[in-house]
C-alpha cells in the first residue's frame, strides 16, 4: 500500500489536532522557574570551572610545561591570574609551526571560532593571505571525533578525520592550495562528534567499514577513513543531533597587518620555530 | 525578564505542543519537550531577533533528538510495512492511517522533524534546513529517504476508488 503526500498531510493534521480541546499543560510560570533553575546551575558550574582553572594555572606557571607540545597549556599559564572573565573551552595555540623540508616557520592565528555544540555541520570562512594557510581544531573532550573537509587544487576534496586528542589540523602549500586561494574568501567544513558517537555502527551499516592494510576489522583507523564519506557523516548527524560539547577552530596564516604577498609566500621576517615540532600534516 | 516571552508562550504553546506530539507520538512527552525547549529559549530570549519560531523549533528538534538518542529503543523497525486489506474496504483506510502513523514512529528524529516541519508546519525546505541546521540539499535527501520509508509517493495523486 502506497500513500500520497496529501494523505500524509491529512494524517499529521488529524493527529496533531487530537486532544487540542484539552489544551496543553505547559504553563509560563513552570517554564520560567525551570529556566531560572538552569541559569543558577550554569552559573554555579561556571564558578566551579573558574576555581579549577585558577588552580591549573598556578600549577602551570610553576614550570610544569615547556616546549611546543604543551603549547595550548602554555597559553593558559600566560594568562593573568586575575582575569575578570574566564573563557571556558579548549585553547587554540597562538602559532602554527610549519616545516617544509629545511624551511621552518610559524604562522600566527588570524581567525578563530568557538562552538558549544557538537553533531552539527559548521562552515568556517576566512580570507587567506598566503598559500600556507593552516588550521587546527581543538576540543574540550580529547576523545571527540573531528572531521574537516576543504577544497584542494583541481577541485578535489581533502581533509582529515580522527580523534581530537591534542588537536587536528593541517596546512596548505603551493602544491595543494586551489588556484583561486588568494583571490577570494575560502571556507572549510568541520564536524565534531561526541566521543561515544556510534561511528563504528554507522560506518559498518553505510560502507561496510573494510579494514585498512594490517588493521583488524573496523578499528579506529578504518572508522576515521569512513568518516570522510559524506553519507556516514550525514547518518551520524541524523542519529546524534546537536549536543553540548565545546570545541574551537583556528585559522593560521600571515598576519593581516603584514605586507601583501602577491606570490603567496610567507613573509621573510616570520620567526623560525624554537624547535621542529610539526610535520607538514600539522597534527 | 519578559520582552514578549509570555505573549509568545500564550500564543504559540498549543501549536508547539502539536508539533512536538508529532515528533514524540506521546502527549506527556510532547508537553515536557515543549516546556524544556521554552525554558531554554527563555534563557536566550533577549538575544533572539525577529521571529522566534525558527529558534524555538530548532531547540525542540534538537532536544527531541538528544532524548531519542538517550532512551532505550526496544522496537525493531521493519524493513517493509505490512500489507493491508483491500483498499476499497473502509476499515482498510483506518488501518492504512495506523500503519502510516506507526511508520512515522520508526523514522530517525531528523527525518521525523523534516516530515513534520514540511508537511504539518508547511515550512519550505530552505526554512526546514535553517531550523534543523543543515543544507537544503541534505534536507531534500532526508525527506526523500523518509518518504520512501513511509511509502509515500510524492508523484502520486490522491485517487478515490469507486465503491461497488
Amino acid at each position: 500500500m502506497r500513500h500520497t503526500e496529501s494523505e500524509l498531510r491529512k494524517l499529521l493534521t488529524e493527529h496533531g489536532g487530537e486532544r487540542a480541546h484539552h489544551g496543553p499543560s505547559v504553563h509560563l510560570d513552570a517554564i520560567v522557574k525551570r529556566g531560572r533553575r538552569t541559569r543558577r546551575i550554569r552559573r554555579a558550574v561556571t564558578g566551579g570551572t573558574a576555581a579549577a582553572f585558577a588552580v591549573a594555572a598556578v600549577g602551570l606557571v610553576n614550570g610544569l610545561l615547556t616546549g611546543p607540545s604543551g603549547m595550548a597549556e602554555t597559553m593558559v599559564a600566560q594568562r593573568s591570574a586575575d582575569s575578570a572573565q574566564v573563557d571556558p573551552g579548549p585553547k587554540l595555540p597562538e602559532k602554527f609551526p610549519v616545516v617544509l623540508g629545511a624551511n621552518k616557520f610559524d604562522l600566527p592565528l588570524i581567525h578563530s571560532q568557538r562552538f558549544k555544540t557538537e553533531g552539527v555541520t559548521r562552515t568556517v570562512t576566512f580570507t587567506p593571505s598566503s598559500f600556507f594557510t593552516g588550521y587546527k581544531v581543538v576540543c574540550d573532550d580529547p576523545r571527540a571525533w573531528v572531521v574537516t573537509s576543504h577544497q584542494l587544487k583541481s577541485g578535489e576534496g581533502g581533509g582529515t578525520a580522527g580523534r581530537c586528542r591534542e588537536g587536528v589540523g593541517g596546512h596548505h602549500d603551493r602544491l595543494s592550495a586551489p588556484s583561486d586561494w588568494l583571490k577570494r574568501p575560502q571556507s572549510m567544513q568541520v564536524w565534531v562528534f561526541p566521543a561515544d558517537a556510534p561511528v563504528k555502527e554507522v560506518a559498518k551499516a553505510v560502507t561496510g567499514c573494510r579494514p585498512i592494510w594490517k588493521s583488524k576489522g573496523c578499528d579506529e583507523t578504518a572508522q576515521s577513513r569512513e568518516l570522510m564519506h559524506p553519507e556516514v557523516r550525514e547518518r551520524l548527524l541524523a542519529e546524534i543531533g546537536e549536543q553540548p560539547g565545546g570545541w574551537a577552530v583556528g585559522i593560521y596564516d600571515r598576519s593581516a597587518t603584514a605586507e601583501p604577498a602577491p606570490n603567496g609566500e610567507p613573509p621573510a621576517n616570520i620567526e623560525p620555530p624554537t624547535e621542529g615540532t610539526s610535520t607538514p600534516a600539522g597534527r | 525578564m519578559d520582552d514578549g516571552f509570555a505573549e509568545y508562550v500564550a500564543h504559540r504553546r498549543l501549536r508547539l505542543c502539536r508539533m512536538a506530539y508529532l515528533l514524540t507520538q506521546d502527549w506527556g512527552t510532547a508537553e515536557d519537550l515543549v516546556q524544556t525547549a521554552l525554558s531554554k529559549a527563555w534563557l536566550a530570549w533577549r538575544r533572539v531577533e525577529g521571529n522566534p519560531d525558527p529558534y524555538v523549533y530548532r531547540i525542540i528538534v534538537n532536544t527531541h533528538a538528544s532524548w531519542w538518542r538517550r532512551r532505550w529503543r526496544g522496537e525493531v523497525p521493519a524493513a517493509t510495512v505490512p500489507e493491508t486489506a483491500d483498499p476499497r474496504d473502509t476499515s482498510a483506510e483506518v488501518d492504512d492511517q495506523a500503519v502510516l502513523w506507526s511508520a512515522i514512529g520508526t523514522l530517525s528524529p531528523r527525518q521525523r522533524a523534516v516530515i513534520v516541519l514540511h508537511y504539518f508546519e508547511g515550512r519550505t525546505l530552505t526554512q526546514v534546513a535553517d531550523i534543523v541546521g543543515c543544507s537544503p540539499g541534505a534536507v531534500k535527501r532526508q525527506l526523500s529517504r523518509a518518504l520512501t520509508r513511509l511509502r509515500v509517493d510524492p508523484d502520486m495523486q490522491t485517487m478515490k476508488l469507486e465503491r461497488v
